[in-house]
């Protein structure tokens, strides 16, 4: 490994202690750093983990050995004595008695008092009266508990755990005939096997000493605080660089909603091409919904499987006269308009029914009445359907829709508007034109774009209001009117390809989801 | 929007030439048509089909193989076709059948149109294309067979004249199409596949229409059925009678009319009906199908040229009409133009306007800027919105966008709320989409009850509408645009929800001023109002955990709702 500046820099201060003490050959071990060094075993092993990976250590050894740790029993033989001390007390006491009652009285299982027996009376410390009752003999022959009492308490002075190798051979002994290496819950102390590494500086650190002589022994930052700040020894201590390559942890952060953000990308491009927005209420009327649309009252698209109805109340008050004459008339026999009508009788209760807005031209027929000539006026509006919800139908999404009115306005007009829509909200370049069908434009037209990633498709719909709608709402210019569907576009731009991931409920989900950049395709 | 099947072989022989699949996609948009899908190549010429999307629901003509082919000709001949055996008023022709129409279809289904093909015993090709014409021209445009609906009939067992008359459902039977046994009217409805299907048109009243020869044979049970005998029309049968009946005169007229051209194009001979009714009707009491009824229309071709933004003369007018076939001729700057034998949808001259626009060609329309200069901009609730939408994300919270129509269930039932106020829909598809919101806060924690792995603290909200009812209004519902809020995480306690009120209120510049609220959705004792001018404008507090429970959340959740449009008013 070279030795350069940064090296040293990237060494931890714990690294660089041990480097400025040991030299090349030093045999070193975790115990011996924690009493030169004052580290912590963890400590420790992390110096000798970082250096080795570094290659600025190698091993020496690795010697395996014995640790005796103390166990719950363990603790508890020390507090109450081991249970041939509680027998014999018990005895001192009670004098003779049968094993079950002394088991009962002490609180020991027969097992237990039955092994204390068998040594005790191996050793002639108890024997057995000729009605089975044991009785105490010499309470001195039980030798071997004060051995082991004095076991488990240099063990407890150790600090819970010993070396083996640490105790003599006797208590070696001792300790050996009361631990187990597993299941150790019912013997006093458990043997566990522990290694030590012993370890040195290679070679490779002779010229970072170098380095680090010629260093004073700043004091090293971590964390910078206020403190340091205040009382300035950041000017004689240097920053400890930090591995800036880690993975933060998880930020949350407040978020714009990306579906949102496209559309409300569209309207600011609407408005930027001079469209006023419109909005409206999300119940609406027949009269509204398709009667002011010239949509006659037995047209298809108003049955009972294409709108949904308020279930109570069931009818608005009324309707804005003179619009409602005015259009009840157009349907019949044409009125004003120089229109044939549609030749029925007009049903104007059904005119009042309430229902869920279907189409977002209800509110371009809306503004109609009040809408300024010249005047543009677009709106982005929730519309219901009587669809079954899948992944290309909603029971509830948007319409992009709008009118243009003008004295000179015409087919060229709108395709004029059409074009920029195009290349201003799609980023098309290409657009086609062909005859189209709605029932309140005449003309109509449908605009087809080549989309840079979707291809050719169908942006939209659009034509010219026919008189019947805009005469009868008191308009006498002509009306340009489109709609657009930028659903799709949507889902492209989020990534999506169904459609009720647009409404997603998943939090995660959403917050995941990348913000969308349009930029201005012109 | 009806789609067709068309033969293609037969389709292009009418065409008069054939033509590649690409060169076709170019040219059906000229009907507002479309190629839905692609033919299935490996399937032998004769019996291939081209399935077409037809897009104007006022030109039924176009919804079979013949009309199609006929409306793609005349535009790329620019000849208009005439068809000799129209009727005309006061130019009836001579028919050697007769229907004769009885008061008592009047209350019912009054009207019957009728004509005779023969010449030829039909093909396999053209008894489908006539079945496929009877269900798109009875459905589509006959609205589901109730104004309008059609029937065959094997002429060789048919005793003239024919009666159409009202009869008791009881006392007349005969065996219905696909049936043996004889029924009654009234069985044949509860029982026969049909009369369950269209059952609904006839119910309510006393007579049923019935369709008999004069030696009392039953041809027909309109709109209902057909007989097993004189209506089961079959491949190599010649001699048809083609009839309509319906409600409405003019399409039962113009059903027979399309219907004809249709057989004529492919070479059958069409022979008029005479039919007499005992009661007065709007092309009187007596006619003779098919029947052209079709009024001129006059264009102003100023207007038009006005409308289109493109000089347009009169004889361009005119050759343009032509390749729509229409036939017309010249006023001046008017075109006086006569609707095909087989069209009726020139309600103003607009219509016409745009067949002109199509017989140019779409092609020859250049776009051209707008010139009129308007200023746009965004509603004030939209800017006022975008305002509150920004605070919301300083504090750290999630916008999100979601479906207005619920179930019951989350917007009622596990709000602890009744159902007062809600607005349901009567005709749902399912009881998931069964109401309009009412609050934004079922939507916050639906989306807190399907989150619970996503990393806390969760802090999300919507800015939307919700409605609901409200009897001060002309429609008695409110739409009104609301700001929602949610935090759930561990340690989620009003005081954070007072915090971000404070904030939100601080830069929408309206004071904090909230008392105490009794909401069935939050903790008593730990929900506030927001008061605006002495109005309630809000709600805010800790969620109730009988909702929380409700919603299979575990984790403490505050939330709060405004009404923007209400704050935005009161704060001018």
């Amino acid at each position: 490994m070279a030795v350069t500046a940064d090296s040293i820099k990237t060494l931890h201060p714990l690294e660089i202690r041990v480097l400025r003490t040991y030299k090349p050959g030093d045999h070193l071990t975790a115990s011996l750093l924690c009493s030169d060094l004052g580290f912590v075993e963890g400590q420790a092993n992390q110096v000798y983990a970082w250096l080795t990976a570094k290659q600025l250590a190698r091993d020496i050894e690795r010697k395996v050995y014995n640790v005796y740790e103390l166990t719950d029993l363990g603790k508890s033989w020390l507090e109450k004595g081991t249970p041939e001390q509680r027998m014999i007390t018990y005895l001192e006491n009670h004098g003779p008695e049968f094993i079950p009652a002394i088991c009962t009285a002490l609180g020991l299982e027969q097992k237990d008092i039955g092994s204390a027996f068998g040594r005790l009376s191996k050793d002639g410390a108890v024997g057995m009266t000729e009605e089975k009752r044991v009785k105490l003999i010499d309470k001195q022959k039980d030798t071997l508990s004060l051995a082991i009492q004095a076991v488990l308490t240099r063990v407890q002075k150790a600090g819970g755990s010993i070396k083996e190798f640490e105790l003599s051979k006797e208590e070696q002994a001792t300790a050996g005939s009361i631990a187990k290496k597993r299941g150790a819950g019912d013997s006093p102390l458990k043997l566990v096997e522990r290694e030590t590494i012993t370890w040195t500086l290679s070679d490779a650190v002779l010229a970072i000493q170098e380095e680090l002589k010629s260093m004073p022994e700043q004091e090293e930052i971590g964390a910078l605080t206020q403190d340091i700040l205040t009382n300035g020894t950041w000017k004689n201590a240097r920053f400890r660089p930090y591995t800036i390559t880690n993975r933060t942890s998880r930020v949350i952060p407040g978020r714009h909603n990306s579906y949102v953000q496209f559309l409300e990308s569209v309207k600011d491009k609407l408005v930027s091409l001079g469209f006023e927005e419109f909005d409206g209420s999300l119940v609406e009327t027949e009269f509204w919904n398709g009667d002011a649309l010239f949509m006659p009252q037995f047209h298809s698209a108003r049955d009972i499987h294409d709108v949904y109805y308020v279930a109570e109340p069931t009818h608005a008050d009324t309707i804005e006269e003179p619009y409602f004459s005015r259009v009840a008339q157009t349907h019949e026999n044409g009125g004003s308009t120089g229109s044939r009508g549609w030749g029925y009788t007009f049903d104007r209760a059904f005119s009042r029914r309430l229902i869920l807005r279907s189409q977002g031209t209800v509110l371009s027929a809306h503004q109609l009445p009040h809408a300024k000539v010249p005047g543009k006026y677009f709106g982005i509006v929730r519309c219901f359907r009587y669809d079954k919800v899948d992944a290309t139908h909603l029971s509830d999404f948007y319409q992009t829709e709008g009118i243009v009115l003008g004295e000179h306005v015409s087919l060229r007009t709108l395709l004029g508007f059409l074009e920029m829509f195009a290349v201003e909200i799609a980023g098309a370049k290409d657009v086609k034109y062909v005859p189209g069908y709605f029932p309140f434009t005449e003309p109509s037209i449908e605009v087809h774009i080549k989309h840079p990633v979707l291809g050719w498709f169908e942006l939209g719909g659009a034509g010219i209001f026919r008189p019947e709608v805009t005469e009868s709402l008191g308009v006498r210019v002509p009306v340009l009117a489109w709609g657009i569907g930028i659903d799709r576009m949507a889902l492209m731009a989020l990534g999506l390809n169904d459609l009720r991931e647009l409404f997603s409920y998943d939090i995660e989900n959403v917050r995941l989801r990348r913000t969308v950049m349009r930029g201005n395709h012109a | 929007m009806p789609k067709i099947d068309v033969q293609e072989q037969l389709f292009f022989e009418l065409l008069g030439k054939s033509m590649s699949l690409e060169e076709l996609e170019a040219l059906l948009p000229v009907a507002k048509a479309e190629l839905d899908e692609k033919p299935d190549m490996s399937i032998p010429a004769q019996e291939r089909t081209l399935k077409i999307e037809l897009n104007d629901t006022n030109r039924p003509d176009l919804w079979s193989t013949a009309g199609l082919a006929r409306q793609l000709r005349t535009y790329l001949s620019g000849t208009t076709h005439m068809y000799p055996f129209f009727s005309a008023e006061g130019n009836l022709q001579k028919a050697k059948y007769t229907i004769n129409v009885d008061a008592s279809v009047q209350e019912v289904r009054p009207y019957i149109s009728a004509f005779v093909v023969s010449g030829k015993p039909i093909s396999d090709a053209m008894l489908r294309d006539a079945i496929q014409t009877q269900e798109k021209l009875c459905w589509n445009f006959g609205r589901k067979r109730k104004s309008v609906s059609m029937g065959l009939y094997r002429i060789n067992l048919i005793s003239w004249p024919v009666t159409y008359h009202a009869v008791d459902p009881l006392k007349a039977s005969f065996a219905p199409l696909g049936f043996e046994s004889v029924m009654n009217l009234e069985t044949i409805l509860n029982e026969h596949p049909k009369g369950k299907e269209y059952g609904h048109i006839l119910k309510g009243n006393k007579r049923y229409p019935l369709l008999s020869d004069s030696k009392g044979h039953i041809l027909s049970f309109p709109p209902i059925i057909n007989s097993n005998d004189i209506g089961a029309v079959k491949v190599g049968d010649t001699d048809l009678l083609v009839e309509f009946t319906g409600t409405d005169m003019v399409s039962v007229a113009l059903s027979a009319s399309i219907v004809a051209c249709d057989f004529a194009d492919v070479g059958y001979t069409v022979e008029p009906v005479a039919v007499n009714y005992s009661f007065d009707t709007p092309f009187g009491k007596m006619q003779v199908y098919p029947y052209y009824f079709q009024l001129p229309t006059t264009v102003d071709v100023a207007k038009a040229s006005a409308l289109l933004g493109k000089s347009i003369s009169t004889d361009k007018a005119r050759e343009a009409l032509a390749r729509m076939g229409v036939e017309s001729e010249i006023h001046g700057q008017f075109v006086k133009a006569w609707p095909p034998f087989y069209r009726n949808d020139f309600l103003h001259q607009v219509d016409l306007i745009e067949d002109i626009m199509i017989g140019i060609g779409m092609d020859q329309f250049e776009s051209e800027k707008p010139q009129d200069f308007t200023i746009g901009r965004l509603t004030p609730i939209e800017q006022f919105s975008r305002l509150a939408k920004n605070i919301m994300v300083g504090l750290g919270f999630q916008e999100m966008i979601y479906n207005y129509l619920g179930s019951r269930r989350d917007f009622i039932e596990k709000m602890c709320l009744s159902d007062e106020g809600v607005i349901r829909i009567a005709n749902p598809m399912t009881e998931n989409y069964e109401y309009v919101r009412p609050s934004i806060l079922p939507s916050l924690l639906q989306s807190e009850s399907v989150s619970a792995k996503a990393v806390y603290p969760h802090k999300i909200f919507e800015i939307g509408k919700v409605a609901f009812i409200d009897h001060s209004t002309n429609t008695h519902t409110n739409t009104r645009q609301r700001l929602g809020f949610l935090s759930a995480h561990g340690t989620a306690d009003f005081n954070e929800a007072a915090n971000i009120v404070s904030v939100l209120t601080y830069y929408l510049g309206i004071p904090y001023e909230v008392i105490p609220a009794e909401d069935s959705r939050f903790i008593p004792g730990r929900q506030a109002q927001l008061m605006l001018n002495g109005k309630s404008v809000g709600v805010f507090g800790e969620v109730h955990p009988a909702v929380l429970e409700n919603w299979d959340i575990t984790m403490p959740c505050v939330a709060g709702e405004f009404d923007l449009e209400c704050i935005l008013q009161e704060r001018k």
